[in-house]
């Protein structure tokens, strides 16, 4: 129960910036996620909440009282480690009850009892209890160094990676678990994640983290259609984002949208909307990104009028659905398609990206300039942020 | 048919070479004790018969100051060891988890006191201890033991050390413990198996030193490797006696390494084996 702010926080090892002046603030009761790939600095921030490492520059606050140079026991902050950390000479209880019997945090030991059981039970882990930390698989110790953090009521829980390694039943079950746990415990909770549909499914809201800085702060849904750059567009979802690398003509209201595939240009035309025609002549747009997410391309083997001309350079199912990706050159594309299609690698492949779904990236700085239907997508994605 | 009777042989065989190894390794110590058994007349004799007299044992342990030297022992190595471990044990866990300039160096030059045979270091040594008035007490003895038992404990514990993640210590740090707290409770339990066998082999080779206590005391102090030497008189050599001297001073050492035995061998392997 703590907003936590951090201002311009900065810690190096050795030469290294972990972090780069990170800014930010979670709200009260707030479920946030940090997302980025490995080494962008997301342990470093938990670190830092947590008082393990202490900031070179910058100040981290909970419930705006300096917290810089308070002890990591005084914070009251329960933190699950990515490599678990269980003590090897303890039984799971006594790993799970260690927090409620250090001097700080003391708790008589029939409580302490009543909330391990409900922690072990809510982890499907009754049955552990009396082992020691060498007799568990992975999965199991996860869980237990998640009941460690569980038994506590604390000011933040700090998650890293808890669901990493367990099976994926377990983890889509324990995910549905855990938010519903934090919104009836009334916590915040930082997560850290590198599974963007963990993040999507979890955060009130997400931080895209990448080289020690804060690339994007916002709801899953805002940071999914509205992402910030082309870094944070291809992080978000999977299959991965097309990003097509095109000029713009205009020629009085008509715009054309021209790109190469194979060593031939392509020209289409834009459909028309009224905040991307104005955003094209206010920068005088000619070079663009234009970025379209997988399901939103059409494709076909045969010849239809309109498509352009690809080769089939793989054919892979994903599950409940595969992806077909199309070599166009210097670049690939990337679709959505039924499974079980008979498709030969190298075939002809005839694509038709819905250009009225895409998002325009500037081409130089990889930013985010304006996308269809903006002011729709805005209204939706921020309304989830009013609860 | 063939590979069994084959396996029985070389069974055999192998049990053929260990009661040899046996003999020839506990005989010594056994003639040793024998001899502690027999009177003067009849040390060098060959035979495993005699009559065996309670005399040299007398003559050593009650009209002597056998007693006495193997109190002297007993505090010498038994502080040895307690400074060892006092100073050892947090300056492996600063090896083990601080990076510091010349780390690496200072963690090799602390093992490098092995290095030296004692007889070098120890005329230097003594110089210096008759000036700092550490010649012949209890305490310049203590400090020269270091030199032996020091690095074998730092060595040995700094390897347990580093194999616990230091996510467990920032864990308890989260959990609401204080340092001494961490310190006490999860790391000694875990690096117990190194620090009893490392302690118990530095006790070992400090109770066993010999040239530092015989140039680096005198009289006061008199360790029981250095007191053994009184039985062999410029005239003659007294077997009896000596062989009741040396079967009393092995027995500390032999009382200690079977109570724990089975430490010694896991704890010297356990902390070297990553994983």
């Amino acid at each position: 129960m703590a907003r936590i702010k951090f201002e311009n926080v900065k810690k190096t090892f050795g030469k290294v910036y972990a972090l780069d002046g990170i800014s930010f603030e979670i709200h009260d009761n707030e479920f946030f996620v940090l997302f980025g790939p490995a080494g962008a600095g997301k342990t470093t921030i938990l670190n830092c909440v947590a008082g393990i490492l202490i900031p070179d520059e910058g100040t981290i606050s909970f419930n705006d009282q300096l917290m810089n140079l308070v002890d990591p026991a005084r914070r009251n902050v329960a933190m699950v480690f990515e490599n678990y950390a269980l003590y090897p000479n303890m039984t799971v209880y006594d790993n799970m009850a260690s927090p409620l019997r250090s001097k700080l945090y003391k708790t008589d030991e029939n409580t302490i009892k009543e909330k391990v059981n409900g922690a072990a039970k809510m982890m499907k882990m009754e049955n552990l209890l009396e082992r020691l930390p060498s007799q568990l698989s992975n999965g199991q110790k996860q869980r237990v160094a998640m009941g460690r953090a569980l038994v506590r009521d604390p000011n933040v829980f700090l998650m890293d990676e808890p669901l990493a390694h367990l099976d994926a039943k377990l983890r889509n079950a324990m995910r549905t678990e855990l938010k519903e746990m934090q919104a009836s415990l009334g916590s915040t909770c930082i997560y850290v994640t590198h599974d963007f549909m963990e993040a999507m499914a979890l955060g009130d809201r997400i931080a895209i983290i990448n080289k020690g800085k804060i690339i994007q702060v916002g709801s899953g849904d805002e940071i999914y259609y509205m992402p910030t750059n082309e870094f944070v567009a291809s992080l978000m979802g999977e299959p991965q984002i097309n990003i097509i690398p095109s000029t713009i003509k205009a020629e009085g209201n008509k715009y054309d949208l021209c790109f190469d595939v194979l060593g031939k240009e392509i020209s289409m035309e834009m459909p028309v909307d009224e905040k991307v025609m104005a955003k094209i002549d206010e920068l005088d747009l000619r070079c663009a990104d234009i970025g379209i997410r997988p399901q939103h391309i059409q494709y076909s083997f045969e010849k239809i009028e309109g498509y352009f001309k690809a080769t089939v350079y793989s054919y892979e199912s994903i599950g409940n659905k595969s992806v077909i990706i199309a070599d166009c050159g210097d670049y690939q594309i990337r679709m959505i398609a039924p499974n079980g299609l008979r498709v030969q690698i190298d075939s002809d492949i005839y694509i038709s990206p819905e250009v009225e779904k895409s998002i325009v990236f500037d081409s130089g700085s990889k930013k985010y300039i304006v996308r269809y239907d903006e002011e729709t997508v805005k209204a939706f994605a921020t309304k989830q942020e009013v609860r | 048919m063939m590979n069994t009777s084959k396996q029985r042989v070389l069974t055999a065989l192998m049990n053929i070479l260990l009661l040899i190894y046996a003999v020839f390794a506990l005989f010594p110590l056994l003639w040793m004790v024998m001899i502690s058994f027999k009177a003067d007349t009849e040390v060098f004799t060959t035979t495993f018969i005699f009559n065996p007299t309670l005399a040299n044992y007398k003559e050593v342990l009650f009209r002597s100051n056998y007693a006495r030297y193997i109190i002297d022992s007993l505090i010498v190595s038994g502080g040895a060891v307690l400074v060892s471990v006092v100073v050892g044990v947090p300056a492996a866990y600063a090896l083990a988890r601080y990076n510091f300039p010349r780390k690496e160096e200072l963690a090799f030059q602390i093992l490098s006191f092995k290095f030296a045979p004692e007889i070098l270091v120890v005329l230097p040594l003594f110089m210096l201890y008759q000036k700092m008035g550490l010649y012949d007490s209890y305490i310049g003895l203590i400090w020269v033991y270091q030199l032996i038992s020091l690095p074998l404990l730092i060595w040995v514990v700094r390897g347990y050390f580093e194999d616990i993640s230091v996510e467990i210590e920032y864990a308890a740090q989260v959990d609401g413990y204080p340092w001494y707290q961490i310190f006490f409770k999860m790391l000694i339990p875990l690096i117990k198996p190194g620090l009893v066998s490392s302690a118990l082999l530095a006790f070992i080779f400090a109770w066993n030193s010999f040239t530092f206590p015989l140039i680096l005391a005198s009289s006061k102090v008199y360790p029981v490797t250095v007191a053994i030497t009184k039985y062999l008189g410029t005239d003659t050599a007294r077997y009896g006696n000596l062989a009741v001297a040396a079967t009393v001073s092995a027995l500390p050492a032999i009382i200690f390494a079977l109570f724990i035995q089975k430490h010694l061998v896991r704890g010297l392997s356990f902390g070297a084996v990553k994983g």
